[in-house]
C-alpha cells in the first residue's frame, strides 16, 4: 500500500526569459517503509520535486498541475496541495519531514541545538521533547549532553547532518525526505551516515526518499530508483534492475560515467553534450541530442514511460530493447554482474 | 621512473596561525614528481592536500623544508629563475564559477597570458588560442572565442580553466578537485583531457581529490598518495595501492567508499574504527595521529612514536605495524 502518491505533477519557475519547466508530469508511488532514490544531475528537477512534497517550494515556483496524495495509515487520504495551514503543519514533520541539503545552512546559527529541538516541539504541540530528543540523538550516535547545548558551528559537518536527521525524526514522521544527505561529507563520515540511515529505518520503519546525484548512495540504500532528466522521470526500476539492467540510455550513460574503487575499472565514458534549456525544450525526446541510441523517430514526440521487462520497470525510451541488447552483449563493466 | 625529479618536496611543513593556535596544515611531507608522471593526492577535508598543491606550485612558502624544481630550491632563487619556475607549474582550481573573470570573453581570458608572457602576438595569438581550445575539446573553437563564462556550462568553464593553464606551456599542472564541481556524467571526459595532455605534451600532473575512485581512474598509470591530518601516510602505484592498501587508514577509506554497484557495495567488508572523531589539527594526538581511530593500534608504540614514511616493497607507508609486516620483520610479540 502506498503512503504517498504523486500524480502528473508539473512545476515551473517564472523567470524573465520565460517559464523554466523544472518538473514535468511526474508520477510515482511511495510504499510504506520503502526506500526510494531519485537520481539525476543538476537541473534535473529532483530538488524542486522534493521541496514540493512538503510544500516548501521557493516563491518563484508554481505547481501548474497534478496531485500529491498522502495516505496516512490511520486516516483518510489528503491532497497535500489543498491542505489548510493547520493541517499542513501536522503533515509536515508528523507525516513527512524534509532534511535540506547543506547541513550548516539548515540551522539558525544563533540558536543552540536544544533550541532547535524545542522550537520544533513547540510548533507541533509536543510537550516534553527531552526524552525523545535524547533517544534520537543516541540513535544517531551523538551524546545529547554534549550536543544539545552546542551551537551549530561547534559541530562537525557529519555531526550536523546527524543532528538534522534526528531532528527530522522528532515527530515520528511516516516519510523522511533527504536532499543530498551525504554530499560534502568526508568518506568515513558518509559511511557512518549511510549505516545510520539503514539502522534507523529498520528500527523506526519510516519510508525514506532521498535525492542524490551520487549513484553509489542509491546502490547502498535504495529499494527502488527513479532517474530524472530535464524535469521528467525517464526510468523507474528496482535497484538491481536499474544498475544491472538499465533500459534508458541516460541511466546507462550515468552508470558508465562513474568510476569504482573495487573490482575491475571497466570501460568508462562521459555523456557528451549538456542538458537542454528548460525554457525552450527541444522537440521529441529531450535526451536525443546526447543519446548514442537516437534515431529520427525520437524527434517526433516525447516518449512516454513504457513497461519494459517487468511491470515494475518502466523507461521512457522507444529504443529500450536496443539498449537492452547493448547492455546484454557488451556487458560494460560498470553494469555487468 | 628513473628520470630525475621535476618537482620535489623535501620534508616540507607549512604552518598557519589561527586564533586557536598554530596549525600545521602540512607536516614533514616528502614527495617527488617526475617528468610526465601522474600523481593523485587523496584525503579527507583538512588533510592538507590543497596546501600541498599550493606548495608544489610555489603559491605557498614552506615553513620548513625545501621545494625543489629541477633540483634547485625555488625559494632561494631570484627573479628570473623564480618566474621560470612559476611559469613551468600551473594550477587548475576547483570552482570554475569563481576562477574565471566573468567580464572577460574566452578569447580575452586565453590571449592575456599569451601576450603578457610574449608567447604570441597579433594573428599568432588567435591561432594559438584556437589550438588551445582544440586541445581541451572545445570544438568548433570559433564558437567559443566570444563567449563569456556565464554562457558556458560548468564542464566547459573547467575546460577553459585548463586551456588557460596551458597558455604558458607548463611542464607541470596541479589540478585541485578539478572535477568535483562538475556533473558526474562529464567528469570522465575532463579527466581524459588531462590524461591526453600528459601523453601529448609530456606534462606532469598532480590531481588533488577527495574521491578515491576518481584518483584510481585518473592515476591508473601513476601513483596515489594518501594524506591524513597533514601527513603523507601512504604512497604507491595506483592499482596496487587500491587492491592492497598497507596503511590502516587507506584500508578504512577503501572499505568505507560506497560504490555504484548494489551487490558489490552492500557486500563490502567494513574496517571498524575505534573512534569516529577526527582529531583537531590544533590538538593532534601524540605518536601516530591516526592511533585513536586505528583498528591496529598498539599501545606503547603508536601513541608515542611518530611513524616515518618508510619504503617497503611496492610502497611507502607511515605505520609501525604495516612497516613491520611488509618489511618481513615480524616480531615474536605478534
Amino acid at each position: 500500500m502506498s503512503i504517498l502518491a504523486v500524480e502528473h505533477l508539473s512545476i515551473a519557475y517564472q523567470t524573465r526569459r520565460g517559464a523554466v519547466q523544472a518538473v514535468r508530469d511526474v508520477s510515482f508511488d511511495l510504499d510504506q517503509a520503502e526506500t526510494l532514490a531519485i537520481i539525476g544531475e543538476s537541473g534535473s528537477g529532483k530538488t524542486t520535486l522534493a521541496q514540493s512534497l512538503v510544500r516548501l517550494s521557493p516563491r518563484s515556483a508554481t505547481v501548474t498541475n497534478g496531485r500529491i496524495l498522502y495516505r496516512p495509515p490511520d486516516g483518510p487520504q489528503v491532497d497535500v496541495r489543498s491542505l489548510d495551514e493547520g493541517r499542513l503543519r501536522r503533515y509536515r514533520w508528523q507525516g513527512c519531514a524534509l532534511v535540506f541539503q547543506s547541513a550548516l545552512n539548515a540551522f539558525n546559527p544563533v540558536l543552540t541545538i536544544r533550541d532547535h529541538f524545542a522550537d520544533t516541539a513547540r510548533a507541533h504541540g509536543m510537550g516534553d521533547f527531552r526524552e525523545q530528543a535524547t533517544e534520537l540523538l543516541d540513535m544517531v550516535s551523538l551524546d545529547a549532553r554534549r550536543v544539545l547545548p552546542a551551537f551549530p558551528h561547534e559541530l562537525s559537518g557529519g555531526m550536523r547532518q546527524r543532528v538534522l536527521i534526528a531532528l527530522g525524526l522528532l515527530l515520528a514522521p511516516q516519510i523522511l525526505i533527504l536532499d543530498e544527505p551525504t554530499t560534502a561529507l568526508d568518506i568515513l563520515t558518509q559511511r557512518q551516515v549511510i549505516d545510520l540511515l539503514r539502522t534507523l529505518k529498520e528500527r523506526l520503519g519510516f519510508a525514506l526518499v532521498f535525492i542524490s546525484h551520487d549513484l553509489s548512495l542509491a546502490a547502498e540504500l535504495a529499494d527502488r530508483v527513479i532517474t530524472m532528466y530535464a524535469g521528467r522521470i525517464v526510468e523507474t526500476a528496482t535497484v538491481a534492475d536499474l544498475f544491472y539492467r538499465p533500459r534508458h540510455p541516460y541511466s546507462l550513460g550515468l552508470l558508465r560515467a562513474v568510476p569504482r574503487v573495487s573490482g575491475a575499472l571497466g570501460n568508462l565514458d562521459s555523456i557528451p553534450g549538456s542538458p537542454p534549456d528548460l525554457i525552450r525544450l527541444p522537440p521529441g525526446c529531450t535526451y536525443h541530442a546526447r543519446c548514442p541510441f537516437g534515431v529520427d523517430d525520437c524527434l517526433k514526440a516525447e516518449p512516454p514511460l513504457l513497461d519494459v521487462d517487468t511491470p515494475a520497470h518502466r523507461a521512457a525510451c522507444i529504443r529500450w530493447q536496443d539498449v537492452a541488447d547493448a547492455v546484454g552483449s557488451f556487458e560494460p563493466a560498470a553494469v555487468g554482474v | 621512473m628513473n628520470a630525475s625529479p621535476l618537482v620535489e618536496l623535501e620534508r616540507v611543513s607549512r604552518q598557519f596561525e589561527t586564533p586557536g593556535g598554530t596549525v600545521t596544515a602540512v607536516n614533514d611531507v616528502s614527495l617527488v614528481v617526475r617528468p610526465a608522471e601522474i600523481v593523485c593526492l587523496v584525503g579527507e577535508s583538512g588533510c592538507g592536500k590543497t596546501t600541498t598543491g599550493r606548495l608544489l606550485t610555489g603559491l605557498a612558502r614552506p615553513s620548513a623544508g625545501r621545494v625543489l624544481f629541477e633540483g634547485r630550491d625555488v625559494w632561494h632563487t631570484r627573479g628570473a629563475e623564480f618566474s621560470r619556475f612559476r611559469r613551468a607549474v600551473q594550477i587548475v582550481h576547483q570552482d570554475p564559477y569563481a576562477s574565471l573573470n566573468p567580464t572577460r570573453s574566452v578569447f580575452q581570458t586565453l590571449s592575456a597570458p599569451l601576450e603578457r608572457h610574449r608567447l604570441a602576438r597579433g594573428s599568432d595569438t588567435q591561432r594559438r588560442v584556437i589550438e588551445l581550445l582544440k586541445l581541451v575539446d572545445l570544438t568548433p573553437p570559433e564558437d567559443y572565442l566570444g563567449k563569456y563564462p556565464h554562457q558556458l556550462s560548468g564542464g566547459q568553464r573547467q575546460r577553459v580553466s585548463i586551456a588557460r593553464a596551458l597558455t604558458v606551456e607548463p611542464r607541470f599542472i596541479v589540478a585541485d578537485e578539478a572535477v568535483s564541481m562538475v556533473d558526474v556524467s562529464i567528469r570522465i571526459s575532463l579527466l581524459n583531457v588531462l590524461i591526453r595532455l600528459r601523453d601529448q605534451l609530456g606534462m606532469s600532473c598532480v590531481l588533488i581529490t577527495h574521491d578515491l575512485a576518481v584518483a584510481r581512474y585518473f592515476g591508473r598509470q601513476g601513483r596515489i598518495g594518501v594524506m591524513y591530518l597533514g601527513r603523507l601516510v601512504e604512497v604507491g602505484e595506483t592499482e596496487r595501492l587500491v587492491a592492497d592498501p598497507a596503511h590502516p587508514y587507506t584500508a578504512a577509506l577503501i572499505a568505507a567508499i560506497p560504490e555504484a554497484d548494489p551487490l558489490l557495495t552492500r557486500g563490502k567488508t567494513r574496517v571498524p574504527l575505534r573512534s569516529a572523531e577526527v582529531p583537531s589539527l590544533l590538538h593532534l594526538p601524540a605518536g601516530c595521529s591516526f592511533h585513536p581511530r586505528c583498528p591496529r593500534f598498539e599501545a606503547g608504540l603508536c601513541d608515542i612514536v611518530v611513524p616515518e614514511l618508510v619504503a617497503v616493497p611496492e610502497r611507502e607507508v607511515a605505520c609501525h605495524v604495516a612497516v613491520r609486516e611488509r618489511a618481513g620483520l615480524v616480531t615474536a610479540g605478534r
